[in-house]
Formats: C-alpha cells, sequence, structure tokens
C-alpha cells in the first residue's frame, strides 16, 4: 500500500530588490557561489523608493508567504533619499498589514550593499526559516478554493 | 484560521491596497518632506487615523461593489464595523460623490455606488 507522504511546505517569498545595492549584492551571493533557498522570487526595481505600499499588499494577497524590500543601506542611495522614502512609507505599511490582520513578521524591510552577498544568503536563509514557521499564507486557501 | 476569517482577510487586504491608491492617503504618505507646523508625533497620528478611515471606507465600498445596495445595519454586518462609524463614512462618502440613495428595506436607507 502506497503510503502517503507528506510534503514539506515550501514558502513562496517575493523580494524586491534596488538595482543599485540588493541586486547586486543578490548577484554577488550567486557568483561567489554562496548558498541560499530557491524559495525567493527577486523583482528589480531601481530603488526601493518607487515600491509602492499597493505592490507589496498585492503580492501577499496573490499568496506570497512573505515579501521581501531589500535596498541600500542608509545614506547611500543612488537617488540620494529613496530607501529614506521607503522606511518611512514602509512604517506606514506594517501598521496596515498589522490592522489587516496579517502577520507582521511576513513582511520585511532590510538593508543590503552591492558587497554584502553573505549577508543576502544569510537573510534569504533567515526569512525561509522564519516562514517555514509562521506556516502558509492566509490568502493561499482562499486562491486555491476560488480557483 | 477558518474559511470566513481568511475571506475577511481577503477583503480587508482589497480594501487597503484602494486605500494606498487613493488620492487621500497618498497625499500623506507620498512625500517624502512634510512642511507643516505639526510635531512628527501628531502627524503620525493624523496619518494613522487617515489610514484607518480609508480602509474602512474602501472596505464599505468593496462590500456595496460586491453585493449591490446595502443598507447600515447590512454593511455593519460585512465589514464587522460599528453602525456609527458607517453612518460617518456614508456621510463622507455621500459628500465626495461616491455614494448615494437607492431606496428603502425595511425602513432604512440603502446605499448604492454612484
Amino acid at each position: 500500500m502506497a503510503k502517503e507522504v507528506e510534503e514539506e511546505f515550501e514558502p513562496l517569498i517575493v523580494a524586491f530588490c534596488c538595482n543599485w545595492c540588493s541586486y547586486a549584492g543578490a548577484d554577488l551571493a550567486g557568483t561567489s557561489r554562496f548558498e541560499y533557498p530557491s524559495n525567493i522570487r527577486i523583482i528589480r526595481v531601481m530603488c526601493t523608493g518607487r515600491i509602492d505600499p499597493t505592490l507589496v499588499l498585492e503580492a501577499l494577497r496573490m499568496g506570497a508567504d512573505g515579501v521581501l524590500v531589500a535596498g541600500c543601506h542608509p545614506g547611500d542611495c543612488h537617488y540620494q533619499k529613496g530607501n529614506y522614502i521607503m522606511e518611512k512609507r514602509f512604517s506606514y505599511l506594517m501598521k496596515a498589514v498589522d490592522s489587516i490582520g496579517i502577520e507582521p513578521g511576513r513582511v520585511r524591510l532590510e538593508w543590503v550593499s552591492a558587497s554584502e552577498g553573505g549577508k543576502f544568503a544569510a537573510l534569504v536563509r533567515e526569512m525561509t526559516q522564519q516562514m517555514k514557521q509562521l506556516g502558509p499564507s492566509p490568502f493561499r486557501l482562499v486562491i486555491t478554493r476560488n480557483r | 484560521m477558518d474559511m470566513s476569517k481568511r475571506e475577511s482577510l481577503v477583503r480587508k487586504t482589497n480594501a487597503a491596497i484602494e486605500a494606498f491608491k487613493s488620492q487621500r492617503l497618498r497625499w500623506v504618505t507620498g512625500r517624502s518632506q512634510v512642511k507643516v507646523e505639526i510635531d512628527e508625533k501628531r502627524y503620525r497620528q493624523v496619518v494613522d487615523s487617515i489610514m484607518q478611515e480609508e480602509i474602512e471606507r474602501h472596505m464599505i465600498i468593496g462590500a456595496i461593489k460586491e453585493r449591490g445596495p446595502l443598507t447600515v445595519e447590512e454593511l455593519s454586518q460585512l465589514t464587522a464595523l460599528q453602525p456609527a462609524k458607517i453612518v460617518r463614512h456614508i456621510i463622507a462618502l455621500r459628500k465626495n460623490g461616491v455614494l448615494s440613495e437607492a431606496g428603502e428595506k425595511n425602513r432604512q436607507y440603502l446605499y448604492q455606488l454612484i
């Protein structure tokens, strides 16, 4: 008799990485052959300052288990103050996330520079682990049911 | 989390997305520098209350979009908001030309989207 094997939950993380720092950091992680889980899907944006809160909420609504926003360290923004704009906007977004009832741990803002490939890989590993602990996104079941 | 809670989560998220698209919230959150005569703490309070109001208003709009004309009581059941709060939002939404009356049901006004 075939024994049912329970599949381990593999989270899906959407990462918005800025072109100048975090995307280059992710690239460096690859070229340096740092291993990190394949649960992440990277979306390159020119600056974190152009990430609208609706993009993050939309990603969550469409079934992402976690969303990572990664940008340049404060003071290093290619466009001077894009990351400061995002930092401020992020605090508003987190307030909304909290009031909706989504676990705040599903959304993260991190600073990763172009030389921090190791940090990026460690961050993805840590976030994947965190998402596994949180479990599947509550939106997933609604999406699969409505399909 | 049961299915009804999940569905309410989806409704709230839809409302939050619409709220962040709204002009009113974009005015206060989209700026990098704010030149106003109030301190940062007070400004945060204002933004937070605007955000909460916008999310609630878009929950009302979303419910009417989904089900057609509704009364305050029905809206209260669907959105889990207090009827008094709904009335306040309806007054604002009517003033902004978003909602209008669409007849009566059980001696209560029905509201529809314009």
